[in-house]
């Protein structure tokens, strides 16, 4: 059965370029890029060049500026708690609800060791609100960290908007975007839009690079200590022999999607566009998760009604199509999508949510198969579910009062 | 990182090491001058020796005819060794003269030397002010009469912080005393260390560390430039004058004497989002929000309008 691979929000396929280009770095070219011999030396060139392609691709004034992680949850660790290191007279932080769990986890930990943390909620569409944002903007505040696309409905925040006022406000405070979803998809040009961003994270294996390698953007002159310690590489600022091979793929697969964005981005949205449409007009009683709001041209969040994911998810991938949830059941700790939450997304549709995220590996007759299969997967559950009216094909009357007391 | 050696440099340590003619390797003997530089401790150790063509009447004229060295050190220490040489017999200087060689000459021989290296260049310029220093007090010359002040090449011997500037742990430490410098900011303006790549700023050992270990960790930090909300409660001499309430009514009733009917006008609005003290975030709407003038509108006419009206300290932010 072929595969149709749907999730790529969660992770992606390597490119056939990107694993060309490591191959070398896997094999003969093996040396320690900080070994003195010669035959060093073309590890040490390979990581300069990859981080020189790097910061021309990201808009970045000086290569210096780009730290190699292992993921991009290592270059979060390292802004939020790096920052708060280096700034100890400032004590506050403002995130947003809707954050990757490796920015609100690390959170919540400083709230635990004696920071405040502003939590900023969204709308209904996932949008935040500009004049709450700029209330929460205080004398205190040392970071401000939003992401940059959301990794389960794929709402864009404005991260030129939100960066320039907390700059204007007091250019002391550092504002940290969590652009994981975003860099490879959408333009970041760090002497651009991007200009008032401090620190910025992301990853290789959302964008066709393999898992395992991650950077952090540090502006120049930026407070933050080092994360990890113990060796000299990346100028201190973190310690550990260089992953030569997958920094070299990183860049490689930047350079793809850099240089495919347009192309790929208006094929990518027409085809979510049509899988998008298609399943709201076959499916009754489903919403479109962040539908108001500017998104990912590659992500689809949609809600089902009254019937939940991980059944689903188990039909789909019996038909070979990959895709995930942010149902309770789904989500290893039994707790419903936060994001979809903050949303202010019904409980019967938190659970019967799927997302779709696609690549440029997807082709139209992924999407055929997808619009062919889905409505009648959806049609089964509910013919089992204790709200659905088998005989209107509707929610029972009772069913909203049914579920009331689980809120 | 493995060291990128331009081929001039790997060429002068290949031949100082096999011994070919025309290089310096050893020592000269009963020589006029004698500098030493550096230790085993840190890695790196020249000794310098010349031998100069005694002028009969004034000492001053004399002229180096040899030059050698004894280099405990890497490739490029060997090298810039060589390089301090023979620029010095090439160029027939007096020892007065050769003072005038500085690293940046014993670099541009080398074709260049990585940034890490770069304090090679610099022992071999300390080890040659040495060698003069006790050339010219064998041969009874007041270096001091004639304006020229050795110093103490102490400094250049240590832990190197700022691998840009090539200023080390001593140095930093005993500028930091001396001129009581308190942040980042005020070692950079003094020394220039972490001035370039700023990379050292907080890194483990680094210039923060440096100024908390001096000072003590509760020394004062970077002041963050006055806080907006601050303005209002606790600067007494900047203090406003009127309550926030009282302050953001003034600026609503400068915004509609003043600023609303002239952006009505054009078909535009404008909206007061916050105020955080002297920060006024406005909101251009209708025709303005488009506008691309906006951010000059914003500036030009109602800061200035709000500057002039209620409070020169008045700083407007586009929302």
């Amino acid at each position: 059965m072929r595969i149709i691979y749907a999730d790529n929000n969660a992770t992606t396929g390597i490119a056939p370029e990107v694993y060309e280009a490591m191959i070398p770095y896997l094999t003969e070219i093996y040396f320690n890029p900080s070994s003195m011999y010669d035959s060093a030396r073309s590890a040490a060139n390979a990581i300069a060049r990859a981080r020189n392609d790097i910061a021309r691709y990201l808009g970045a004034k000086d290569p210096k500026e780009i730290l190699f992680t292992s993921c991009a949850t290592e270059s979060n660790n390292t802004a939020i708690q790096g920052t708060a290191k280096a700034n100890p007279n400032r004590r506050h932080i403002i995130t947003t609800s809707v954050e990757h769990p490796a920015v609100l986890e690390v959170c919540k930990d400083m709230q635990r060791n004696g920071c405040r943390v502003t939590f900023l909620p969204v709308d209904g569409n996932g949008n935040l609100d500009i004049s709450t944002f700029i209330r929460a903007l205080e004398s205190d505040t040392l970071l401000v960290t939003i992401m940059h696309a959301n990794n389960e409905t794929g709402v864009i925040f404005p991260i030129e908007r939100l960066s320039r006022l907390t700059k204007e406000t007091d250019p002391s405070i550092i504002f940290h975007t969590d652009a994981t979803q975003s860099v490879g998809k959408l333009p970041v040009d760090l002497e651009g839009d991007f200009r008032y961003v401090d620190l910025l994270s992301f990853s290789g294996h959302k964008l066709h690079a393999p898992k395992g390698i991650g950077a952090l953007y540090i502006r120049k002159g930026t407070p933050c200590r080092p994360f990890m310690i113990g060796g000299h590489q990346e100028e201190g600022r973190r310690a550990g022999t260089e992953n030569v091979p997958y920094i070299v793929g990183l860049a490689k697969a930047l350079s793809l999607g850099v240089e495919n964005q347009k192309e790929e981005d208006e094929r990518i949205r027409n085809l979510r566009d049509r899988l998008e449409t298609s399943l709201e007009e076959k499916i009754p009683y489903v919403q479109v998760n962040g539908k108001g709001a500017p998104r990912l041209p590659n992500t689809l969040n949609i809600s089902c009604h009254y019937v939940e994911g991980e059944g689903m998810l188990y039909q789909l991938s019996a038909h070979g199509i990959c895709a995930s949830s942010g149902s309770a059941c789904t989500s290893g700790s039994l707790e419903p999508s936060h994001v979809l939450r903050a949303l202010k997304v019904p409980f019967t549709a938190v659970h019967g949510s799927v997302r779709f995220s696609l690549s440029r590996y997807n082709s139209d007759e992924d999407i055929d198969r997808i619009i062919e299969v889905f409505p009648q997967i959806v049609a089964n559950l509910r013919k089992l579910s204790p709200y659905w009216d088998n005989k209107e094909n509707k929610p029972r009357p009772d069913a909203e009062k049914m579920i009331g007391g689980q809120e | 990182m493995a060291w990128e050696y331009s081929e001039k440099t790997k060429q002068l340590f290949m031949d100082a090491v096999h011994g070919r003619p025309g290089t310096h390797l050893g020592e000269v003997e009963n020589p006029d001058g004698l500098g030493e530089h550096g230790s085993i401790a840190c890695g790196d150790a020249l000794r310098f020796t010349f031998r100069v063509d005694r002028h009969p009447k004034d000492p001053k004229k004399d002229v180096i005819v040899e030059a050698k060295y004894l280099t405990f050190g890497c490739t490029s220490a060997i090298a810039a060794s060589e390089a301090l040489c023979t620029i010095i017999e090439e160029g027939g200087y007096t020892p007065i003269e050769a003072l005038k060689i500085s690293n940046d000459d014993i670099v541009k021989f080398l074709e260049g030397l990585p940034e890490q290296k770069i304090h090679c260049s610099v022992m071999g310029a300390e080890a040659l002010e040495a060698a003069v220093y006790n050339w010219a007090q064998k041969r009874g010359v007041d270096l001091d009469a004639l304006g020229i002040h050795i110093q103490s090449p102490e400094d250049a011997e240590g832990r190197i912080v700022c691998k840009c500037f090539s200023l080390t742990e001593p140095y930093l430490k005993r500028k930091i005393k001396e001129l009581n410098l308190r942040t980042i900011d005020e070692i950079t303006n003094a020394t220039k260390a972490g001035g370039a790549c700023m990379s050292c700023h907080h890194v483990p050992g680094g210039l923060q560390d440096l100024l908390d270990e001096i000072w003590g960790a509760a020394a004062p930090k970077p002041k963050a430039p006055p806080a907006p909300v601050e303005v209002v409660e606790t600067a007494a001499g900047n203090a406003l004058t009127m309550s926030p309430y009282q302050f953001g009514k003034k600026i609503e009733e400068a915004m509609d004497h003043y600023v609303r009917p002239m952006l009505q006008k054009d078909g535009g609005d404008l909206e007061i989002v916050d105020i955080k003290g002297t920060l006024v975030y406005a909101h251009l709407k209708g025709a303005c929000a488009d506008c691309v003038a906006a951010g000059q509108t914003l500036k030009l006419l109602i800061e200035k309008t709000l500057k002039d009206v209620v409070d020169e300290r008045i700083r407007v932010i586009q929302v």
